[in-house]
């Protein structure tokens, strides 16, 4: 028993073929945008590699670029083939090739899926990679005459004003590690030197942040330096003032933005694929109703279209039949060649 | 009397105007297109800008007539698309008859007309930009302090914003900030005797000090940045202010503001003129089809010979006579196009 038999007769068969050209050729565009998709993410990574310490996964991009470019291609030949399949001298060169290229579209199909689902879930190694990659940015914040190093100040700064946060989870971050590099601090004066007594490792530690964590918003000129003392600075409390500075961390920021990113490309990819699913449902059924046109002759007649010739468990035991002769075949013809080199031997 | 620029159209040169005609109005309507979109994009820098313009600069008219007329080259561009396209196809251009005639008026005095004001525009209004920037970053540089006052209090995070963005500082440098109280009142304490001193230092009693906001900060410095104290050679170890260095930025937000709004005023001129000489020959083509296709009565295919003009004979002839009779009886003709081009009169002849 066919599984979803439809029956067709020359009219709706042509309609299928001519619905299904045009669904191809959109199919290519939706590639193209998936292929656009992983590009752009790939940019986006590539741009913000130097405070994910150089060691993020491009698994989410490539496997885009790889599905876009694949569906296009396939998509392309499928459209081909529809516009041939109206005619029959035309159509009898693909015919011996459909049943290998279908099984090709559903490899493509759960392909697709797979990208969208990595888009979705594969966050976790990201946020790693972002934590690693902004503690090291900033110890090495100070380092701008050290070769290799000296773009990190830059790079920081850029970063947390366009993303609007201030050092790894907070501004306190900065408070812990030394931001100002010793060619510009006076060794002779009490001050410096009192505070690089105060701590084991000789750190200039200060509880300031740097100028690019200062908030706009905030209705007072900024306060960068002498933070947690409420006496430096003329009406402040260190405990309610919010609008100095930025209040989120950068992993966070950075975190939720690349999140929405993948969030929105995976909805997309999703969307793309139930595209796909029908044009690829489509040329099955165009593929079965030309199949089983019963008189070649007359064009007129009308045949039936199916998903499946028997229903899902035959078929299935089917496919495992063809698997093992498949096998049985390989070793009959082992066993046929032993059996002939034996008498010649013998 | 004779027509005006009369050009004989037999049927081959008729179908190659009209072949021509419809590719040249395709590259019109794309260009009318990109006019809509940069007059569209300067409008929108224009928005965001408003605060740092005065209200007074008349700036603001050029993208708006610039949209209108982009807006109709576009139209106009599509309209002659269709009509060449309608005039190679019998059965398609008796609809297209009665529509050309108020399109090619409708083209030529409007979108005529629109184009040439725009590109005056584009000419003229540039140079009110200068003194318009002036007055507006100076006002939002005095209301830098008043965060709490009505009206004023988003000048702080527009121009701290507009000075990261652009990566400029005060108006024309830095040393802009020295001359204006940027530090509000309510957060200095009124107690300290420094800045007591400050304020009576000066005639205005303002909070004067050598001090940047922190936006003017450049993040290309290799050392932390330096916003206060900057006159004072002492203040900070290893800083001369007499030495050019990287520490603030260097630029005045004038110039930089200036370059930006005049490349993009001086971007949409030009693809103002190229959509002016691109719709000029454009409705001249229609015209000469038009009237080519009427002496043939309508009939496209008709491989007689025509001729094609721009204004009918005896068009001076009717009207001075209507001029005579006080042009009650009928409207005169809408000849009023300007002048440079030869206005293909709106009267369309009769059938």
């Amino acid at each position: 028993m066919a599984l979803l038999k439809v029956s067709f007769d020359q009219k709706r068969r042509v309609k299928l073929a001519q619905g299904l050209w045009l669904l191809n050729w959109l199919a290519v565009l939706a590639g193209t945008v998936v292929f656009g998709l992983g590009l752009f993410l790939k940019v986006e990574l590539r741009k913000r590699s130097d405070v994910m310490g150089n060691s993020e996964s491009h698994l989410v991009p490539n496997s885009l670029i790889g599905v876009g470019v694949l569906s296009c291609a396939v998509h392309a030949l499928a459209g081909k083939v529809c516009y041939d399949a109206l005619d029959p001298a035309k159509y009898a060169k693909w015919k011996p090739w459909l049943r290998p290229y279908l099984a090709a579209c559903v490899l493509l199909q759960a392909a697709l899926l797979l990208a969208a689902l990595c888009c979705l879930l594969l966050r976790g190694s990201l946020e790693g990679a972002l934590a690693l990659g902004l503690r090291q940015g900033l110890r090495f914040y100070r380092d701008t005459d050290t070769p290799g190093r000296c773009y990190m100040k830059k790079t920081i700064d850029l970063l947390q004003i366009e993303f609007r946060c201030c050092g790894n989870n907070g501004f306190r971050d900065w408070f812990e590690i030394q931001w100002i590099s010793n060619r510009y601090l006076d060794f002779s004066s009490k001050e410096v030197k009192d505070r690089i007594k105060s701590n084991v490792d000789g750190r200039y530690l200060v509880d300031g942040v740097p100028f690019s964590c200062c908030n706009p918003n905030s209705p007072r000129p900024c306060i960068q330096y002498q933070l947690t003392n409420n006496s430096a600075h003329y009406s402040y409390d260190h405990q309610t003032e919010e609008l100095n500075l930025w209040v989120r961390g950068c992993r966070a920021a950075l975190l939720s933005y690349y999140s929405s990113l993948m969030n929105s490309m995976g909805a997309v990819t999703l969307l793309v694929w139930l595209f796909d699913v029908t044009a690829t449902t489509g040329l099955r059924y165009l593929h079965t109703a030309l199949e089983s046109v019963s008189n070649p002759e007359d064009p007129e007649c009308e045949s039936e279209g199916w998903l499946l010739e028997k229903s899902v468990p035959e078929t299935w035991k089917a496919f495992l039949e063809s698997l093992k002769k498949l096998g049985k075949s390989n070793q009959v013809e082992a066993e046929g060649a032993d059996a002939g080199q034996a008498p010649e031997a013998g | 009397m004779a027509p005006v620029l009369p050009l004989a159209l037999p049927l081959q040169p008729r179908i190659r105007l009209a072949q021509g005609l419809w590719l040249l109005s395709w590259v019109l309507a794309l260009a009318g297109g990109l006019t809509l979109l940069c007059s569209g994009h300067l409008l929108v820098q224009l928005l965001h800008l408003r605060t740092f313009l005065a209200p007074s600069c008349p700036f603001t008219a050029l993208p708006q007539v610039a949209l209108a007329a982009g807006a109709v080259a576009l139209c106009t561009g599509l309209a002659g698309a269709g009509a060449s396209r309608a005039s190679l196809d019998a059965a398609q251009y008796p609809p297209w008859r009665r529509v050309l005639g108020p399109l090619l008026v409708a083209g030529t005095a409007g979108g005529g007309g629109l184009l040439v004001l725009a590109l005056a525009l584009a000419l003229a209004l540039p140079g009110s930009l200068d003194t318009g920037l002036e007055e507006g970053l100076g006002a939002a540089m005095a209301h830098y302090k008043d965060t709490e006052v009505p009206g004023h209090c988003h000048a702080k995070r527009l121009l701290d914003e507009l000075q990261l963005r652009h990566h400029c500082c005060g108006r024309h440098g830095f040393k802009d900030w020295f001359g204006v109280q940027w530090v509000s009142s309510r957060y200095l304490d009124p107690n300290d005797q420094e800045v007591v001193d400050r304020i009576q230092s000066n005639v205005e009693g303002l909070y004067l000090t050598d001090g940047v906001p922190f936006s003017c900060c450049n993040p290309h410095s290799p050392r932390p940045c330096l916003q206060d104290r900057l006159s004072d050679p002492h203040a900070h170890p290893l800083f001369d202010p007499r030495q050019p260095n990287l520490n603030l930025w260097a630029q005045g937000c004038h110039g930089v503001l200036l370059g930006h709004l005049q490349g993009l005023a001086s971007t949409l001129g030009s693809l103002l003129a190229v959509t002016f000489l691109l719709q000029t020959p454009v409705l001249l083509g229609l015209r000469y089809l038009q009237t080519a296709l009427e002496g043939l009565g309508g009939v496209i295919d008709g491989a007689g010979e025509t001729q094609g003009y721009l204004l009918p004979g005896g068009l001076r002839h009717r009207l001075r006579t209507a001029w005579l009779q006080g042009g009650a009886a009928h409207r005169p003709a809408p000849g009023e196009a300007p002048a440079e081009e030869a206005p293909p009169g709106g009267d369309p002849p009769e059938a």
